[in-house]
């Protein structure tokens, strides 16, 4: 009897949480852990020639959605932002992938210019 | 670091007396980032979705007609994608070190047992606007919904920094988050003040947000509120604060979030900086809520325009708006004064006699005299915009 009323809290409180995702549960509470689980969001990626090295390259730091996020940027602006990924940050692409990257970038989000 | 010494506003006046303002440039379609892609993350609504992975989030515009952002609906912005999800209170702490006398570590209760400081403020992400930049340029493509104004509550920084004994020769005070780059090889988001600003009376370590705790994306257990000042100092989900006796040179304060050295922060569009400083305070702004651009209003019906203004922590002391693209300006009425780093609402009836096109224009101006150019002023990272904004509407 305990049993089930104790189940059927916590169920309800589950959906009040279900309900409600804007207000956590008591968060902050000094004795307590505070935990969100974040989404997936697939990234939404043009096709085009170089796209599965985009995918797999430029996805390691963070969503390749950076890149349909920018205006349209001329090709000097991609090669400056590929090479930025490289030397500031580290990011492990050889100067033979980074030519074929910034080409989709160019051809699939640039200026023309 | 120094203080700029002068606005924009001087720059302006300056310019314009040189002849170097040009003719307005095209009127942006809208101020605020469309509606387009909704995305609810954990204890937040509906936002726009920049970016999930770290999670980049604007504030749809609707939110502005409030005085107060609710926590659900502020922005959301992290640089690095290993982010804190959970958090144990029971062994997070705060480590306090560096060039001090002492060094310890705060707990959730020791930052509670010191005094609690409440105020309300506007935080603003250092590139709002960026996505409105012409020639435009890479980055967060924020439209205006990278600002909020929050009731802030915690302990002063200052204490805390008493409390740990602060060395004669100290520089900078670094703060450091829970967050980290995927990769080692990515510099962690690591963020220095000036000493002296950091001892200042109004900086708090923020562990309630509109008397809440903090959401977990803005900053869960606590984070740095650097009141005034751009909202890359305020390190989410602090871990440590250290003094240095050196100036911070890695890459967040070096080459990011650094602006041209000059008056107005800005230079000709196109063209690389020469010497840069860090970002520091914010400057002033106003923007038009409602109407929206491209509405079309009954002639000869009143309605009302109306915003938000706010500066880097000087109040605002009048908003003017013109309906003419600025030819006359109007004093508009302000809304309830939450003190000086609170925005504050504006209003002003307009009853449109004539049919025809319209620009709407609002101007604020700051207790020390800091206004808005009325052109964009341009820099190669996109930060800090605070032109006059132009939203044009028709009256029918
Ligand atoms: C080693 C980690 C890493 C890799 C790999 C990486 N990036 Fe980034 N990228 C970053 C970081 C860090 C930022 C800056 C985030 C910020 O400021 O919020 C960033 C930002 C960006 C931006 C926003 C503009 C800017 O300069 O801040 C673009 C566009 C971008 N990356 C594209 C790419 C592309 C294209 C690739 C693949 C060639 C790539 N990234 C690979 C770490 C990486």
């Amino acid at each position: 009897m305990k049993k089930i009323i104790v189940f059927t809290i916590l169920a309800a409180t589950a959906t009040l949480l279900a309900q409600h995702p804007a207000s956590p549960a008591h968060a902050g509470e000094t004795d307590t852990v505070h935990s969100i689980t974040l989404p997936e969001i697939p990234p939404t990626l043009k096709d085009g020639p170089g796209k599965d090295k985009v995918i797999t390259l430029c996805a390691i730091c963070h969503t390749p959605d950076y890149i349909p996020m920018q205006p349209r940027l001329p090709a000097k602006t991609w090669d400056a932002e590929v090479h930025k990924m490289i030397k500031a940050f580290g990011a492990p692409i050889n100067e033979e992938d980074a030519k074929v990257i910034i080409n989709y970038l160019t051809t699939e989000y640039g200026t023309g210019k | 670091m120094k203080r700029r010494t002068f606005s924009r506003r001087d720059f302006l006046k300056t310019a314009s007396s040189l002849g170097l303002v040009t003719a307005f440039g095209g009127i942006p379609a809208d101020l605020f980032a469309m509606e387009g892609r909704l995305v609810r993350f954990p204890e937040k609504t509906d936002l726009i979705l920049l970016t999930s992975r770290p999670p980049q989030l604007e504030t749809p515009k609707h939110f502005f007609k409030e005085l107060i952002t609710p926590n659900e609906a502020l922005f959301v912005r992290w640089h690095n994608a290993n982010i804190p999800t959970s958090v144990d209170l029971r062994t997070w702490r705060i480590k306090v070190g560096g060039n001090t006398d002492r060094s310890f570590e705060l707990s959730m209760d020791d930052l509670k047992g010191l005094p609690k400081v409440t105020y309300t403020a506007v935080i603003q992400c250092a590139g709002n606007g960026r996505s409105l930049f012409e020639p435009r340029v890479a980055g967060g493509q924020w439209g205006n919904g990278a600002m909020g104004n929050v009731t802030w509550s915690g302990a002063r920084l200052k204490d805390v920094l008493a409390r740990a004994g602060v060395k004669g020769d100290s520089v900078e005070v670094a703060f450091n988050g829970l967050d980290s780059g995927v990769l080692p090889s990515v510099p962690d988001l690591v963020k220095a003040l000036p000493v002296d600003k950091a001892l200042e009376e109004d900086l708090i370590i923020a562990y309630e947000m509109n008397g809440k705790p903090l959401t977990m994306l803005n900053g869960f257990p606590a984070r740095l509120v650097v009141p005034g000042w751009y909202a890359s100092y305020w390190v989410k989900a602090l871990s440590d604060i250290t003094v240095l006796s050196k100036p911070l040179a890695t890459f967040w304060m070096d080459p990011a979030y650094r602006i041209p050295a000059n008056p107005c922060a800005c230079i000709p569009p196109g063209t690389k900086p020469g010497k840069t400083v860090p970002i520091n305070r914010m400057d002033t702004r106003s923007l038009i809520i409602e109407p929206s651009a491209g509405n079309t209003l009954p002639a000869g019906k009143e309605v009302i325009i109306s915003g938000l203004a706010f500066s880097g922590g000087y109040g605002i002391r009048d908003v003017v708006v013109s309906v003419d693209g600025g030819k006359v300006w109007r004093e508009a009425k302000l809304g309830k004064d939450l003190g000086k780093y609170s925005w504050i609402q504006w209003s002003l009836p307009w009853r449109p006699s004539k049919k025809g096109k319209y620009t709407l224009m609002a101007r604020a101006t700051d207790s020390i005299g800091e206004s808005q150019p009325l052109d964009s002023l341009w820099n190669p990272a996109g930060y800090m915009r605070n032109n006059i904004e132009k939203v044009a509407v028709t009256v029918r």
